[in-house]
């Protein structure tokens, strides 16, 4: 385990966090994510949420905050606790003695959690699952990952399946959480000005290190629309990219789609008027981008050729000074905005540290500065198309 | 220049009003390279209706015109998009329209005057062709279909139906597909000319900053412009009451959402009431109440029921908004509540503690910091009072706020499926 500490200026709350990180497994997926769920239901000293946000609310309206997130091939369950610091506030809070009872002093009755607490997380875990379908943006990228990622760790969904619930009691629950507190890979952060390290109650194995070895992708060349109610259609489309240089791909992706001056936006936005959005994301640590638009379900054909035609210019290395140059001027700050929000520095140090790479920002920006036009187009004969969803509207003549 | 500070959270604002009529608001933050501008105009979807200044004529205009103004305001003679040139800068820029006002915006670590360049000069020079402005018209109905996908936002314009009969904050602040088809540039221009004017704008600026040299620095950036009267708006006479008790739409959510509505007609202090009602629903409806934890443990509602008090120039109104797959019971249970019980000393106090928790950490962020100082102003508020203010309320207030405004008055739902 790791304790760290990052030193900030000029915030007004200090903000702790515990990372526990595990591979994810379709074996597990489910039982770790409900785990989060029960925990903040009720610790030995706090038995019920009741008194424990009564607790929060009289520390000057500390916030605890927990969940569920996928990096690359891992589950991480994360816990945060955001408290204002000593200079605002009129007494001394014990935030972190109260995240760690959070984490690691849950409410126990005869060997399991409290039977009450899981089969109603169970429900909700249930409903949430239940609700993708509700943000059809999410859900539409959601999608494309599944398919792009069929049979491989990232293809699994965060909160797992609904199937899952039903073998999940409070005895075999707490038994998972138990070995979890020994698999797991745990990180501490302690992030403000004047803050506490973060000592944990037990003794977890320094050596449950991460392989970063990723998981061998597929390719899939797969095209798949689905229908839905709705009255625009999500264009969601999956790219391959090289394992490295992480940065040339980074700078790739912003020329390709990272804002209003990108190709995909100019093009598909401002040329064609096909959508109000259009963008990429680049998913470094699984070497893939994702474009994503909104259009008519009638315009896709012409969307796609438009999209196709972006990715052609980029090989063909057509790309402008302007382009190029903005692209860079973006990334680099974007970084620089990461030092102002402390959830973004520790979200940031964290990344580096599982994946060992251990740069400062200032680093960081540094390489991303060093990257040239020609090794942009360099890399782009290598990004290549994977997987095309398309969740569409029934089609309806243009008003 | 006037200047207010606080010692507790340790912060100071200025605020200036030049001689052409524009406000300007300056919150110093040290310990940050993050800079924060955002310059509004007091012209919002709600203005459709109005006296033109210089002709004292009287103007209907198309709804969605003051959205599809901010839309076009980027463009440029030469052809260079602004929005383009800034995030060329590494800035990150943007702008948006509300029911109230239209606000064009940047934040970025470098080039912060280069950015204040291209923002103060693309906001002073509409550029309005028959052809920029027809092209538009397709990025915007994709707008306006993108929302019409949204629950949040159908539960929303539903609820203020359901509140309003006439005000237009009841309609969708880009207009329709039909009433956009109508928008024109000289419309897009009229409505600049009389909207657009010093008099009736607001730019806020946060980061590190000495106020005198930045106001210094923006008055160079000001085109001189005639003075102009004040605009008189012309807004639909609003009826006492509800418009309607319930509306109900059918969207395929696996998990209805709903929002309750209270319309206030309160002759009040609206940052009074508002801190008043922030009290009365952490403390009977929040996460620390007894309420919250029993519809939670029932398995009825799942996360914490979203709770809000807005104002503007013309309306004022709480919203209680959640998800649950009973969304009547919980309106049932919720009504018992605030008609039933009164706000403990106990409640009182700590719920106090949450917001003050809260208004200090809003002063975490710059961009936070200028966007609640605009919408504030946009009122005609100071956001700095509410951390005296939230000190000095006392428990009788809050009790009269509950039986006046939540046990006495009618509510209305909106219910999304």
């Amino acid at each position: 385990m790791e304790s760290n500490i990052i030193k900030t200026k000029g915030f007004k709350t200090n903000l702790y966090a515990i990372f526990l990180t595990v591979p994810m497994n379709k074996e597990n997926v489910t039982f770790n994510s409900m785990i989060p769920a029960v925990l903040r239901r009720g610790t030995e000293k706090y038995q019920d949420q009741l008194e424990i946000n009564k607790k929060l609310e009289d520390m000057y309206g500390a916030s605890f905050n927990c969940g569920v997130d996928k990096m690359g091939d891992y589950q991480v369950l994360k816990f945060y606790m955001e408290v204002l610091s000593n200079k605002y506030l009129p007494e001394k809070q014990n935030a972190v003695e109260f995240l760690i009872d959070l984490v690691f002093n849950p409410l126990v009755e005869n060997d399991g959690f409290k039977k009450e607490y899981v089969d109603q997380e169970k429900e909700n875990v249930k409903k949430l699952i239940e609700a993708r379908k509700d943000n059809k943006v999410r859900y539409a990228s959601d999608r494309c990952i599944e398919e792009m990622f069929e049979g491989e760790a990232y293809g699994i969904y965060k909160y797992g399946k609904i199937e899952d619930l039903e073998k999940i009691d409070e005895k075999n629950l707490y038994k998972r959480y138990q070995e979890l507190l020994k698999e797991a890979r745990i990180d501490c952060f302690s992030c403000g000005e004047e803050v506490e390290k973060i000592e944990l109650p037990i003794n977890n194995n320094k050596e449950n290190q991460i392989n970063n070895e990723l998981e061998e992708h597929t390719i899939k060349n797969k095209e798949i629309k689905e229908k839905m109610d709705i009255s625009q259609g999500k264009l969601i489309i999956g790219l391959n990219t090289p394992k490295s240089p992480k940065t040339v791909i980074s700078v790739y992706n912003t020329i390709l789609g990272g804002g209003a001056n990108s190709k995909l936006f100019q093009n598909v936005r401002e040329k064609e008027s096909l959508a109000y959005s259009a963008g990429s994301t680049y998913i470094r640590r699984k070497n893939v981008i994702f474009i994503k638009t909104g259009i008519d379900t009638s315009n896709y054909d012409k969307a796609l050729e438009v999209i196709k035609k972006q990715l052609e210019e980029m090989k063909n290395g057509n790309i402008t000074d302007d382009e190029f140059d903005s692209a860079k001027q973006l990334i680099v700050s974007s970084l620089k905005l990461i030092s102002e929000s402390q959830e973004d520095l520790i979200t940031y140090y964290f990344d580096q540290k599982l994946y060992e790479e251990n740069l400062t920002l200032d680093q960081y920006i540094a390489n991303i500065e060093k990257v040239t036009k020609e090794d942009v187009i360099g890399i782009s004969k290598d990004i290549t198309l994977d997987t095309i969803y398309f969740l569409q509207g029934e089609e309806k003549a243009n008003a | 220049m006037e200047t207010v500070r606080n010692n507790k959270i340790d912060e100071t604002v200025y605020t200036d009003t030049l001689e052409n009529g524009m406000k300007i608001i300056v919150i110093p933050k040290k310990n940050t390279s993050k800079k924060y501008i955002i310059w509004a105009t007091k012209f919002g979807s709600i203005d459709n209706n109005f006296i033109e200044p210089k002709t004292g004529e009287e103007i209907k205009v198309p709804d969605g015109v003051a959205h599809y103004l901010e839309h076009k305001m980027f463009e440029n003679e030469n052809g260079v998009d602004s929005l383009y040139k800034m995030m060329a800068l590494g800035l990150d820029a943007n702008a948006y329209t509300t029911n109230d006002h239209t606000a064009y915006l940047f934040a970025g670590t470098d080039n912060f005057y280069e950015g204040l360049d291209e923002l103060m000069s693309y906001v002073q020079h509409p550029y309005f062709t028959d052809q920029n402005v027809e092209k538009e018209r397709g990025i915007i109905g994709q707008e306006i279909g993108r929302y019409d996908d949204e629950p949040a936002w159908k539960l929303y314009v539903n609820t203020m139906d359901c509140l309003y009969k006439n005000n237009a904050v009841k309609l969708d602040i880009a207009g329709t597909v039909e009433s956009i088809s109508k928008i024109t540039k000289e419309v897009l221009y009229s409505c600049y000319n009389t909207f657009y004017h010093p008099s009736n704008m607001i730019m806020c600026i946060s980061g590190d900053f000495e106020p005198e040299k930045i106001i210094e620095e923006i008055k160079k950036r000001l085109l001189p412009r005639e003075k102009m009267e004040e605009i008189k708006r012309i807004y639909p006479e609003e009826p006492k009451g509800i418009n309607m008790k319930e509306k109900e739409a059918n969207m395929g959510n696996s998990m209805p959402a709903f929002m309750i509505g209270y319309k206030d007609e309160l002759d009040e202090d609206k940052v009074k009431v508002d801190l008043a009602s922030q009290i009365i629903f952490n403390s009977l409806l929040g996460k620390a109440s007894k309420l919250f934890q029993d519809l939670y443990t029932e398995g009825l509602l799942i996360s914490q029921l979203d709770m809000s008090y807005e104002f503007s120039r013309t309306y004022a109104h709480a919203l209680i908004g959640g998800e649950s797959k009973e969304p009547r019971r919980i309106y049932e249970k919720i009504l018992e509540v605030l008609k039933n019980e009164e706000v403990s000393q106990e409640d009182f106090e700590r719920s106090k503690k949450k917001i003050y928790g809260s208004l200090v950490s809003e002063y975490n962020d710059v961009e936070d910091i200028g966007r609640m100082y605009l919408s504030d102003a946009i009122k005609g508020i100071n956001s700095i009072e509410y951390i005296d203010k939230i000190e000095e309320i006392d428990l009788d207030y809050v009790n009269e706020i509950l039986r006046k405004l939540y046990k006495e008055n009618e509510s209305v739902i909106s219910i999304v499926k």
